[in-house]
């Protein structure tokens, strides 16, 4: 799978690459600039500054991606999470790598967990308790966005996953460093 | 009225679709854009697919059509097709002229009165410096098909493709086309532009965005921003002028070009003469 480059970036995808390499998930959807040009704006919109905080919104993508086992996506979210504030022990507790009980006792928390959990690690209907749980701490809004955020997450680690696409160089040295690796 | 018809009507975009029919070829030119040969992958539109084409640049206000490859009279089914395209838009048809059998003259007659023009590659008054750049017997070829063609009442068009051209060579180019019957404004002088196999050739200028006039072009591969936009280098096609992936409906990427176009900064467009 060719990752195109600034170069090679056709007409639509350019802006996504004039500030340096926009990333591979840029690069592989730029062979399609007009699903490229459409997708970005959503994508922006759900990964970026929204109503929820950000340090809300990774655990739900990191955790989503954990579940569906995204190495692209929990190496490039582990950076994100302790961006947006998330201690070592928590961001390894999210991607299973030790008990979420231990990290999150926040009881806002524990119940987004247990939704992401339901959302992204099964099929079929969320148990109700989990959902009204969720409620009871979320505005629905919020949950509406939450759990569409996990879709988004999902979507993007089966496409990520199936086009193998790498982590970048500057990602695999900020997590060595951080001992995420 | 559409708003690409509006575009058009206004200058906005260029009232031109091109289609390239296919990216094969019976000569192996040494500049040529798309890296065709006889062995390289069709790529072919599709007789269909290049009458849906027709019909719909009709219905959203184009003004003419453009067919290119490859060398699309390689295609058994295009002199019908391109008479039927005639019947909705106007045409010009590049070709290297080498195949113009007495089979193909003879299917050329339907050509004749409709607006249909066929523009024929000749690089040089010099037979053997046009045959170096187009291929053994490739002026000999050329001048035959001409000839033929105008004896039959078909419209010729000579393009000219050079890194350089001096006065004296023009002169005798374009006493040669005269007297073949093509008409001066029937002669196109271009320059080689740095893509495809002109880049290992060492030819050509290179090009910008802004120096090619946005005339969209279809592909088996997807839309581009111009004829010269489908290019191939190493076997590999350049993506840098792509539109879109989708063609069809063709408003989709007419109105992604119309959207790029508005959104291009001002400047001097076309300072090459890319024709």
């Amino acid at each position: 799978m060719e990752l195109l480059d600034a170069r090679r970036a056709p007409l639509l995808a350019r802006p996504f690459f004039e500030g340096g390499d926009p990333g591979a998930i840029v690069s592989a959807m730029a062979h399609v600039p007009e699903v490229l040009d459409a997708t970005m704006p959503f994508l922006v919109q759900m990964f970026g500054p929204s109503a929820l905080p950000a340090r809300t919104k990774e655990l739900v993508i990191l955790r989503t991606s954990a579940l569906l086992d995204c190495r692209y996506c929990i190496q490039s979210h582990s950076i994100a999470a302790r961006d947006a504030g998330l201690a070592r022990e928590e961001v390894l507790a999210l991607r299973g790598d030790g008990p979420l009980g231990d990290q999150f006792t926040d009881r806002a928390e524990r119940a987004l967990l247990d939704w992401v959990d339901g959302v992204a690690g099964s099929t079929g209907p969320v148990p109700p308790e989990i959902g009204e749980a969720l409620m009871s701490h979320f505005a629905e809004p919020d949950v509406i966005e939450l759990t569409l955020l996990a879709g988004t997450t999902m979507m993007l680690n089966r496409f990520c996953t199936a086009l193998g696409l790498p982590t970048s160089q500057a990602a695999l040295a900020r997590l060595a460093e951080d001992g995420l690796l | 009225m559409s708003e690409i018809a509006e575009a058009v009507g206004d200058g906005v975009l260029p009232g031109r679709v091109w289609l390239y029919a296919n990216y094969h070829c019976n000569l192996t030119c040494t500049y040529c854009l798309t890296e065709s040969g006889p062995k390289v992958a069709k790529r072919e539109l599709g007789a269909q697919r290049m009458l849906e084409v027709a019909a719909q640049a009709r219905a959203l206000g184009f003004t003419s059509l453009g067919v290119t490859g490859g060398e699309p009279f390689l295609l058994s089914y295009l002199t019908e097709t391109i008479i039927e395209m005639a019947e909705m838009l106007p045409i010009v048809v590049l070709t290297n002229g080498t195949l113009f059998t007495r089979a193909r003259l003879e299917e050329a007659r339907g050509l004749t009165g409709a607006p249909v023009a066929i523009q024929i590659s000749l690089d040089s008054a010099d037979p053997v410096a046009n045959d170096t750049m187009r291929g053994p017997e490739n002026f000999r070829r050329v001048v035959a098909a001409i000839d033929a063609l105008v004896a039959r009442g078909v419209r010729v068009r000579i393009a000219t493709t050079a890194d350089h051209i001096d006065e004296h060579e023009l002169e005798r180019l374009c006493q040669l086309h005269r007297g073949l019957g093509v008409a001066d404004e029937d002669h196109i002088v271009r320059p080689i532009l740095r893509r495809g196999r002109a880049i290992d050739s060492g030819l050509g200028v290179d090009t910008d965005l802004i120096d090619l006039p946005p005339e969209l072009t279809i592909t088996a591969d997807g839309a581009y921003w111009s004829p010269f936009g489908p290019t191939v280098h190493g076997g590999r096609l350049d993506t840098d002028l792509l539109v879109s992936r989708t063609t069809s409906p063709l408003d989709k990427p007419a109105n992604i070009l119309l959207r790029l176009v508005q959104g291009r900064a001002r400047g001097d467009d076309a300072k090459l003469d890319i024709r």
